[in-house]
């Protein structure tokens, strides 16, 4: 049967949020002359890489069903216990960075644990584990962020490749290896099943909480990645690091279609949704928007946005 | 007195034309059988009736009045979904009586007492045995399904009750108690619509009958002046020779699975032995723990005690991917919420059981899986128009079909069908005996647990009763009563014929 391709395009849950954010970069670009410059678009970029790193591994949780509130924190605390290894206990900066992403897929794997074996909520749980992470990380710090991050690391987090940002280009290649693994791999099916009816994926012996507590795990070590490069990128280790990366990557994965029940959507349309944030933030400041307005002009975007979404589908569907 | 009518109703979706040209007329005081296959239309009509859907085509007049432009007239015209659809952390009164202002219970605070004290009226008059503070996840599937029937005639505009195969979950005895109800709102000159692919249930409580097939209606009359054979010949288009029977017909051999002293959630002391070349029925009431058992030989339940051998070799218990991985393969009842996946394709759903067989190195190939699916779309008859189409969409009998094939394809070496044909066109019936047959024939280990006991005289070699829990009787079907078996059902005789 021959599809046309408009009509291939609009069923696609993708195309709809790469519409909208086309139509928002472009908009952009019109209104603010400053907004195409390289400089700009490689200060979102930058911004977008930690974002997006996040809204990777939740929007992945989210696809089993699932939230984890503790990734952000997990990042923080990750993050500047790469910096005690390197500035206080004279670990090889990659060798700490590597350990402090260790960590998190540690930190990933008690979520995990305690989500699978005891029959826990994540979302509440990670309430829970989100406030033992975030309290780790001052007792730690006492609040105070660990300079003297050495500098051959902090091209990790400051340094170009191929004419854009580093961290951005890992965030792009964590997203690559994601989508692959979730719509071409064995693993990804089941996330999706899993994500759609828990009971019938254990009725096709799937083993459902391997599956679970691998993608806890997963996301902890993506999340621990973000707080680390975050770090290299401001040659500090501040312990506020991810206070910012928690409704976020909700929003935008919601946004690209990833529904908060699970079993829909995909790291590409989640990363899109952030992109869309990431530019209304953006031209928020260019336009030089009062600083203490900024969180109600960007609130009320992606409030307009997840509405508009919600009623074209409505109308999609109501046709189909 | 024709209270309901429509006139050359027509609905259309992108590329389908789900109804052409229906007529239907419903008169007060009768019961009118819509009948037809899954995926006829039904369901498209009902919606239209009850304002949930616009028709693209035609008229609906209720009372003589055109509801399109007085909305206010799909009050008169109650409907109870075949899935069961109640608020399960509420009780009993307040399912009864929900949403309070349509039910004279509105206001500022709900008054508790008047409603528990009202429910009790509504209760003993539909044979519902529950408290009406009871919740409503606590008391019996069967209360459930006749507490919806009662919730919809709390409506006091109730003039048409539409019943969608109401009786799925019903033993003997509550199917009675239900044409009770329907006999008594028929005689306050309400109407009935009944849908339902039971047949005897059709010519015993229906008056009036109109067939739809395709989205069209083939024909309409009443239910005195056709015969059996002609109303399954209009629903279905031909011929089906339905006292046929579905036993397989080869020698039986060795045994392939062994079961001994299984305890589990609701069950004990379960013995039996399957053997090749036979299907294995078990027949019992809803709740004697048929399920429970074929759910814990599968690992979906946690087994007490007990051991299961397949072929010789202790089986591991409390372990699906186990079971899975050793060719056992366990099709529920609750197509819903253990089968299907809702948001995902038809592709996606079937393609899930053969990662093994489209799994390159680049990851699962999509034209491998296109290819492989396909042929078990073709092979297995599932009617769709795309293998993109979300499996929610396709029609409970083409699902079931899609579930049925996608379980196939692995091969499997003992093979559990609970209720394989719960609210199932008989076509389609037809076409899922001759699978388990052909099953069977092959050297496939195949249980049936029905409730039908048609169905498994049709279907089985050899019958196993439950009652509460233990196994009443084992029986072969050739050499067996109905009397008999529906005593063992009912736990009359303790212990019948052995094999």
């Amino acid at each position: 049967m021959q599809t046309k391709p408009l009509a291939l395009l609009t069923r696609s849950p993708l195309a709809g949020v790469f519409v909208a954010l086309a139509v928002i970069f472009t908009l952009s670009a019109l209104i603010s002359p400053y907004f195409l410059t390289p400089y700009n678009l490689s200060v979102i970029a930058r911004g977008l890489a930690f974002v997006g790193l996040i809204t990777i591994a939740q929007s992945m949780l989210m696809v089993l069903g699932e939230l984890d509130l503790s990734l952000g924190v997990i990042g923080g605390l990750c993050g500047v216990i790469s910096g005690i290894l390197m500035v206080r206990l004279g670990v090889e900066p990659y060798s700490a960075m590597l350990l402090a992403v260790l960590l998190g897929a540690t930190l990933g794997l008690v979520n995990g644990l305690l989500v699978t074996m005891l029959r826990l909520h994540s979302l509440v749980l990670t309430i829970g584990t989100a406030g033992i992470f975030g309290g780790a990380n001052l007792v730690l710090t006492r609040g105070v962020a660990i300079t003297g991050i050495p500098k051959d690391v902090q091209y990790l987090g400051r340094g170009d490749v191929l004419g854009m940002p580093v961290p951005f280009v890992i965030m792009l290649a964590a997203l690559a290896v994601a989508t692959f693994v979730m719509l071409k791999t064995p693993f990804g099916r089941y996330m999706y099943a899993i994500g759609n009816n828990q009971a019938g994926a254990r009725m096709l012996g799937i083993k459902v909480d391997k599956v679970r507590l691998l993608v806890f795990v997963v996301a902890g070590a993506i999340a621990a990645l973000a707080g680390v490069l975050m770090v290299a990128r401001l040659g500090t280790a501040q312990p506020s690091i991810g206070e910012t990366w928690v409704l976020a990557p909700i929003a935008a994965s919601v946004i690209g279609g990833v529904a908060t029940t699970g079993g829909v959507g995909s790291p590409i349309g989640a990363i899109f949704g952030a992109g869309i944030i990431a530019i209304i933030e953006n031209i928020i400041v260019l336009f030089g928007v009062s600083p203490y307005w900024q969180g109600i002009v960007s609130g009320a975007i992606v409030v307009l946005a997840i509405s508009f979404d919600a009623i074209s589908r409505r109308y999609l569907r109501r046709d189909a | 007195m024709t209270y309901l009518e429509t006139r050359g109703l027509g609905r259309d979706f992108p590329g389908v034309t789900a109804l052409n040209g229906v007529d239907l007329s419903i008169e007060l005081g009768r019961t009118h059988i819509l009948a037809g296959e899954n995926g006829a239309g039904k369901s498209t009509l009902v919606k239209i009736l009850t304002g949930t859907d616009r028709a693209s085509r035609g008229d609906i007049l209720i009372d003589g009045r055109n509801p399109v432009e007085d909305p206010s007239l799909y009050k008169n015209v109650a409907y109870v979904p075949q899935e069961l659809n109640l608020f399960a952390q509420m009780s009993v009164a307040e399912n009864l009586f929900m949403p309070f202002s349509r039910t004279g219970h509105g206001g500022l605070l709900v008054n508790r007492g008047a409603l528990v004290e009202e429910a009790r009226g509504y209760l003993e008059r539909f044979g519902i045995e529950a408290d009406p503070r009871e919740l409503v996840a606590n008391i019996s599937v069967s209360d459930q399904q006749l507490l919806q029937i009662a919730r919809a005639c709390t409506n006091a505009d109730m003039k048409v009750l539409i019943l969608d195969e109401p009786t799925s979950s019903l033993t003997r005895v509550e199917v009675d108690r239900v044409f009770r109800v329907i006999r008594g709102l028929l005689d306050r000159d309400h109407a009935i619509v009944f849908i339902s692919h039971k047949m005897d249930e059709v010519f015993s409580i229906g008056d009036d009958y109109t067939v739809l097939r395709n989205g069209e209606k083939i024909e309409s009359g009443k239910i005195a002046d056709i015969s059996e054979a002609d109303l399954i010949r209009a629903m279905s288009g031909r011929d089906i020779a339905f006292e046929e029977h579905f036993r397989p017909q080869v020698p039986v051999s060795d045994t392939i699975m062994t079961v001994r002293g299984l305890a589990g959630q609701r069950f004990q002391d379960i013995d039996f032995e399957l053997r090749r070349g036979e299907i294995l029925g078990f027949a019992g009431l809803v709740g004697a723990g048929r399920s429970e058992v074929m759910q814990t030989i599968f690992g979906f339940l946690k087994a007490k005690a007990g051991t299961v051998t397949v072929e010789g070799k202790p089986w591991a218990l409390n372990d699906t991917a186990a079971s899975v991985d050793g060719g056992m393969l366990y099709l529920s009842e609750e197509r819903k919420h253990h089968g299907i996946f809702p948001l995902l394709s038809l592709r996606e759903n079937i393609g899930i059981s053969i990662l093994s067989l489209t799994k390159g190195t680049l990851g699962i190939s999509s034209g491998r899986e296109r290819e492989a699916v396909q042929k078990i779309i073709d092979e297995y008859g599932i009617r769709t128009s795309g293998m993109g189409k979300r499996i929610s969409q396709l029609s409970g009998g083409n699902q079931q079909k899609a579930i049925i094939g996608r379980a196939m394809a692995t091969r499997p070496r003992v093979l559990i069908f609970d209720e394989p044909t719960k609210g199932i066109d008989i076509r389609t019936k037809t076409e899922i005996y001759r699978i388990m047959k052909g099953l069977a024939e092959e050297g496939v280990g195949v249980i049936l647990v029905s409730s039908e006991l048609d169905e498994l005289k049709k279907c089985a070699s050899r019958i196993i009763t439950m009652h509460h829990g233990r196994i009443t009787g084992a029986f072969d079907t050739a050499e067996t009563n109905n009397e008999t078996l529906v005593g063992a059902i009912f736990g009359t005789e303790a212990k019948a014929d052995a094999n």
